[in-house]
């Protein structure tokens, strides 16, 4: 019998993630998600808003140098994997 | 154990402690990454000091960066955000420092043990009974403080950063006890396929079922604020929650694709990794949305950049997973160093980037005064995503390498020569992340000890 662990460890999962879920419909956290976008930020300390646009432009280069390396090399792993895998 | 009075200042000692707990443990587990790597490079430095061989500081590696750096990192920030979502303090700060100081016990033995030679011999399980204890121990306590926390809540609504806490510590000590057989001390696991079966739903939720929602949980917090803009959307939020949970739970057996293992469950987790992309994309673009024009607002808050780069990185090593769980892709990147880049884009550059970026956003809140340096912090920023990308680019070669090869039938040993190169690169970048280790270290402790100038007496 190979699977009554796996079941045991799904099931338990399954059955707290259900019995939250219940919980959650009850009490209304799925309602008024409109205020709930804005719960980090009170208590905001009323400083002046942060200066926009003061990124090195080198940095934005070296990050989207970085991006651009890793997309292209998940893309040529998975050409090649399926082609010669 | 009860809950002290309420103060009008918090202490914040329990989100003290475990920044110190992440940032010391950060300098072992990256010194035994560094001295690991070193020994593929020159397999004879260590040779007769048992204690020091790979075998052993490999998993000394693995489990300090899970439990000593990352994880203590992100339920820093934890111990600072709860409270502050649900208009309350911690249950107990008391009950915190305890647990810190447990967390600490159990991280020695872990590495006293482990390098003693006290081994389960199971991947990412190693600690033996009496260790995995100490570690159930501190995730119960945890669940104590942050349930009680979560009850003696003003605010009703749970924003999404509570439910991904709750999760990852409920969650985590379910898995921990069930993967590491708790109920067999002797051997603290089964016999045969069910005995992997179960070891790889632990190796892959431990990091999927902690690291990556506490990882949610900073993000989710930190960038709304630091950005000062609302967070896009609250119910994508929760169904990228929901997804996470449901599909999250059943991926393991991706790891075991070239087992005997049954057909049914293979397909699951094939069929489930590639679901992952809902519960990504969910928060990707929710975050990404929400800091869509606010990318000079993060650049000026040092923390916020930190966990802005971890969400990048989430996108990569996601895609990749969902990706190396196909079995054609497999072929090639399974069973080589292509999966150690992966593990180190994930638990370096996705939650250690993020761990580190909750620890320098909350720091010199729970402290009153600012980040003792902001260089410093950016210098280590530096060091750890050159480190990242350094690690991705050379592993990913070296994997290519190895995969290719043993794809076409070459034997193991004849491709070491061909990767030397490499592994000299690898424990390079090695000593990149460990010098940023102690840099963080020492910004860590100044920060919490130094009196501003302008506040001193």
């Amino acid at each position: 019998m190979y699977f009554p662990y796996f079941i045991a460890y799904i099931t338990i999962g399954f059955v707290i993630s259900f019995v939250v879920l219940i919980w959650a419909l009850k009490n209304g956290q799925f309602k008024d998600q409109q205020r709930a976008r804005f719960l980090p930020l009170e208590e905001l300390p009323s400083e002046r808003p942060a200066a926009v646009s003061r990124i090195k432009r080198i940095e934005i280069y070296a990050l989207g140098f970085l991006a651009a390396a890793g997309l292209l090399t998940s893309a040529a792993v998975l050409v090649f994997s399926l082609l010669r895998g | 154990m009860s809950a002290e009075p309420n103060s009008m200042t918090p202490n914040y000692y329990t989100a003290k402690g475990f920044c110190f707990t992440s940032a010391f443990w950060m300098i072992l587990a990256t010194f035994a990454g560094l001295l690991g790597a070193t020994e593929l490079m020159a397999p004879d430095l260590t040779e007769n000091i048992g204690w020091l061989v790979f075998g052993r500081i490999r998993p000394i590696h693995i489990n300090l960066v899970l439990f000593g750096f990352v994880t203590p990192g992100l339920l820093a920030a934890a111990c600072y955000i709860l409270p502050k979502l649900l208009k309350t303090e911690l249950f107990s700060e008391k009950l915190g420092v305890v647990t810190v100081v447990l967390w600490n016990i159990t991280l020695v033995a872990i590495v006293v043990t482990l390098a003693a030679g006290y081994t389960q011999g199971r991947e990412y399980a190693e600690m033996i009974w009496p260790v995995d204890m100490g570690v159930v121990a501190v995730f119960c306590l945890l669940i104590v403080n942050f349930v009680m926390t979560v009850k003696r809540r003003t605010e009703p609504i749970l924003y999404v950063s509570v439910w991904y806490v709750l999760a990852a510590v409920i969650l985590t000590a379910c898995t921990f006890s069930l993967g590491n057989i708790i109920w067999r001390p002797d051997t603290g696991s089964l016999k045969g396929i069910p005995d992997a079966i179960i070891l790889w739903f632990y190796g892959h939720n431990v990091f999927g079922l902690l690291l990556t929602p506490l990882s949610a949980a900073v993000t989710y917090y930190v960038l709304p604020r630091a950005c000062k803009t609302p967070l896009y959307s609250h119910t994508l939020s929760l169904l990228g929650f929901w997804s996470l949970i449901v599909v999250y739970t059943h991926i393991g057996t991706h790891h075991l694709l070239q087992v005997p293992v049954p057909t049914w469950l293979k397909v699951i987790a094939i069929v489930d990794s590639v679901a992952m992309v809902i519960p990504v994309m969910a928060f990707l673009i929710n975050i990404w949305y929400t800091v869509q024009g606010k990318l000079g607002e993060i650049h000026a808050d040092v923390g916020a950049k930190f966990v802005f780069t971890g969400t990048i990185m989430y996108f990569f090593v996601s895609i990749q997973g969902s990706m190396m769980s196909l079995p054609q892709v497999q072929r090639v990147t399974h069973f080589n160093n292509w999966v150690v880049g992966h593990a180190h884009i994930g638990v370096l550059g996705f939650a250690g980037m993020i761990a580190l970026g909750g620890l320098y956003y909350i720091l010199p809140k729970i402290t009153g005064k600012p980040l003792f340096s902001r260089l410093l912090a950016d210098f280590q920023y530096w060091m750890i995503l050159i480190g990242v990308v350094g690690f991705t680019v050379v592993l990913t070669i070296v994997g290519l390498i190895q995969g290719n090869a043993w794809l076409n039938g070459e034997a193991v040993y004849r491709i070491l020569p061909s990767i030397h190169i490499y592994y000299v690169a690898r424990a390079s970048i090695g000593l990149i992340v460990f010098t940023s280790a102690l840099i963080g270290v020492y910004n860590v402790i100044r920060t919490l000890t130094y009196q501003p100038k302008e506040s001193a007496t």
